[in-house]
């Protein structure tokens, strides 16, 4: 099954790590005398990526590679179950890449990521910011909100938000029909039209991930020195130059990997989506990249193919990033 | 975004810069690893100590448990081996089944589909040949609709289980304070419908005179049936959708009225729990399988007995409570256009043995207990409508079984195109239904689906 994944439809892009290692003929080198760097304290960094390497080729390699293949076959329900698959070169991809409705949404979907990744960074950065300037009570009450709201599992929230949103019965809908007297909201549909729909999607999908970007940039921003927050003072810096120049410099490469992370994540979304369209959305008018590649799944090589030029985006999308973060590491 | 990438002024040397960056690369790590740790859960289905032991799927809560132990219980009288039913849910099937029955370590022995899923799986191959089974279980008295649902090619490879057709429960009280009858025609239940609706007799916001939500095609499907029309047809050798011919039309032209007019259902509600408004006073009629007579609970009936409480007093209780939700609530097979009963959609599931299955012969042996005289009564008398028509009078005569024979009279299937299934994973009726739900032009909306109907089947 190559796409209807709700936790790995693309995998992200290869970790900033050394490559599998060629590993070098033990026998003779462990006679030779040890005059430089003994052998095995250079063999012990490979051998402990081994584990890591190993888990990654066989769940993120074999599906990628059997997905690869798929999608240059005609691949259905009835090879599955024996019938030979036919190769047929570049079809899938031309039939999609031609099709108008699928440029429609990876147009969706780049936007819905890019709003999505900016909202969330914008927010979490700012809940850290926060957290960092409140007292203690105020600060564990953020906390543990913001644990609650990551902890919890996807579909339970989802449920509840849908719930939250539900047309006749929503809370959402009484309290602005009720309390704030928009009669003309009562049974307002959600859902229904694509804009709001990504709305709620929106709402949805930042308050999953804001608490993930809070605590790992506030883990930041404490280690930054103390010292220098205070010479900036001394030589007149405001709390806002203080936390521009200073502190958010100072974080950047854990922003930089938050924000990557957040891009790949966002635009892979599917349980979200696929929840809220089975909730009563207009299914075709909703699609993002991942409920799209599902929609397909009947047809294993169409969602294959579907799959490859989403991993090729993702790729696209944060390739910029990816370099980046390898230059600073070799700093 | 642009807040990251703001003044980028500050390159001091700092030793805790190589700690922050270290940490986004754990960061990273961390995220990488929880993506690749979710793995599959293999299911075992090894028997232990040589006893041969095969599994039967049955999807939802249809079967009720008094049949589970039947077919258990005779199962291991009759072969000595052990059957092992579990459930699996309806919503997500038939990826679980493009899964399972593809391989001989997981596919179930036998396996329960709906009838609009089986086209799919029959022409996949998924399914063993049963010709030579078909008449010893029933033959022509099986319900002819589905056994052309598992069927290719003059192959039999998935027969009935079991149907439930479509009735309409309507308020004795709402109907007694609106002035309005039973209808006998289609045109007499759309008026009653507006009447209802208009009358509200108990003036609760929101009110509908027929539950209808944008997105329950199943049930706004019998007006296209009833007036001549088709979801798809075959022409030749391709599939082309229907909804866009005249008779269709007519159909749709007569469902958009009653959404209009008719019902204030949420356009993107499906047929999910119908009676939740019903049994809160907010719809006059709702139409669902006939078993949704259990899932009434009128507040004035309401005993107020918690569900579980096994004592005999509870049990009393609850007797009185259904009695009194039965008598103040009436139901009737959705009329046709010249009086009878119309043309609506049927449920319901086939019932078929994987290829893959390494016990074919215990999975037959299976086969004939369910299709046996005893097993399709209890189906019956549990309010199903049993594969083999023989055995449908024990379905009772109350006004239940009453209203569910007259609705599977003329009960229609869905197009048994190969790739049905598509269309409805699609969701492409869904999508269509809403527009005319929402007042969109028929024919245009018609266009649209059609298209997306003839490339999917295709």
């Amino acid at each position: 099954m190559p796409a209807p994944r709700t936790t790995a439809a693309v995998p992200p892009p290869a970790p900033p790590r050394a490559p599998v290692p060629p590993v070098p003929p033990a026998a003779p080198a462990a006679r030779r005398p040890r005059r430089r760097t003994p052998f095995r304290s250079r063999l012990g960094p490979y051998l402990l990526l081994v584990p890591a390497v190993a888990a990654i080729a066989v769940g993120l390699g074999y599906p990628l590679a059997r997905q690869f293949v798929i999608s240059f076959q005609e691949y259905g329900l009835a090879q599955q179950f024996g019938r030979p698959a036919e190769w047929v070169g570049l079809q899938n991809y031309v039939t999609l890449l031609t099709d108008p409705y699928v440029w429609t949404v990876i147009a969706r979907s780049i936007a819905f990521c890019l709003l999505n990744a900016g909202l969330t960074m914008a927010i979490g950065i700012a809940l850290a910011v926060l957290m960092t300037k409140v007292g203690r009570a105020a600060r564990v009450t953020l906390q543990v909100g913001m644990l609650l709201a990551w902890g919890t599992p996807v579909l339970a929230t989802m449920t509840v938000w849908q719930w939250l949103f539900d047309s006749q019965y929503g809370v959402v809908n009484w309290l602005l029909a009720e309390p704030l007297g928009m009669g003309s909201m009562r049974f307002h549909s959600w859902l229904i039209e694509p804009l709001s729909f990504y709305g709620v999607a929106t709402v949805i999908v930042v308050w999953m991930s804001v608490p993930f970007v809070a605590f790992t940039v506030y883990a930041g921003l404490l280690q930054v020195p103390e010292e220098c927050m205070e010479a900036a003072q001394l030589d007149g810096a405001n709390a806002w130059q203080r936390l521009w120049s200073l502190a958010i410099p100072m974080v950047k490469p854990v922003l930089f990997v938050v924000a990557l992370l957040q891009v790949i994540w966002d635009l892979r979304v599917f349980t979200q989506i696929h929840v809220l369209q089975r909730a009563g959305a207009p299914t075709r008018e909703t699609h993002l990249l991942g409920t799209y590649i599902y929609s397909l799944a009947k047809e294993f090589s169409m969602a294959g193919a579907m799959a490859t030029i989403m991993l090729v985006i993702t790729l696209g999308l944060t390739v910029f990033y990816i370099r980046r973060m390898l230059r600073e590491e070799q700093l | 975004m642009a807040a990251l990438s703001g003044t980028v002024r500050a390159r001091e040397r700092n030793p805790n810069m190589k700690m922050l960056r270290t940490g986004g690369a754990a960061v990273m790590a961390a995220a990488l690893l929880g993506v690749s740790a979710c793995g599959g859960s293999g299911e075992d289905a090894e028997a232990a100590g040589g006893v041969e032991e095969i599994r039967l799927w049955l999807n939802g809560t249809d079967t009720p448990q008094e049949l589970r132990d039947y077919l258990v219980e005779t199962f291991e009288e009759e072969t000595g081996a052990t059957l092992v039913i579990e459930e699996q849910d309806w919503s997500g099937l038939v990826p679980r089944l493009q899964t399972a029955l593809a391989s001989e370590g997981q596919t179930p022995d036998l396996v329960e589909v709906g009838n609009t899923q089986s086209p799919t799986f029959t022409y996949a191959g998924a399914f063993a040949d049963i010709s030579d089974l078909y008449e010893e279980i029933g033959g022509d008295r099986l319900l002819p609709g589905f056994v052309e649902a598992g069927t290719a090619d003059d192959t039999v490879y998935a027969v009935p289980y079991y149907s439930g057709a479509r009735a309409v429960f309507y308020n004795k009280d709402m109907f007694a304070a609106a002035g309005v009858e039973v209808p006998t025609t289609l045109a007499e239940f759309s008026e009653a419908a507006v009447a209802l609706q208009a009358a509200n007799p108990t003036g609760a916001p929101g009110f509908s005179g027929f539950w209808l939500p944008g997105q329950d095609w199943y049930n706004g499907t019998a007006w296209i049936y009833e007036a001549g029309g088709d979801l798809a047809v075959q022409e030749g050798d391709e599939w082309v959708g229907g909804l866009s011919s005249p008779e269709s039309q007519e159909g749709l032209a007569q469902v958009q009225a009653l959404y209009t007019g008719a019902t204030s259902a949420p356009r993107d509600a499906d047929s999910e729990e119908p009676w939740v408004p019903f049994n809160n006073g907010e719809a006059a009629m709702f139409s669902a399988p006939t078993w949704a007579r259990w899932s009434i609970d009128l507040p004035e009936c309401n005993k107020g007995v918690d569900p579980a409480d096994e004592s005999a007093e509870a049990t009393a209780l609850r007797g009185e409570q259904q009695a009194c939700n039965e008598e103040k609530t009436g139901v009737f097979a959705l009329p046709g256009t010249d009086g009878g009963a119309a043309t609506v959609f049927a449920g319901g599931s086939n019932i078929a043995i994987p290829a893959k299955s390494g016990n074919q012969e215990l999975a037959r042996e299976l086969m004939r207990i369910v299709f046996s005289e005893e097993y399709q009564t209890m189906l019956a008398e549990n309010g199903l409508i049993p594969g083999n028509r023989d055995y449908a009078d024990a379905l009772g005569d109350d006004v239940y079984a009453q209203a569910a024979l007259a609705a599977a009279e003329n009960a229609k299937l869905t197009p048994a195109a190969e790739k049905w299934a598509d269309v409805e994973g699609a969701r492409i009726l869904e999508d269509f239904f809403q527009e005319i739900a929402g007042g969109a032009d028929p024919a245009e909306a018609a266009a649209k689906a059609d298209e997306l109907i003839g490339n999917t089947l295709n």
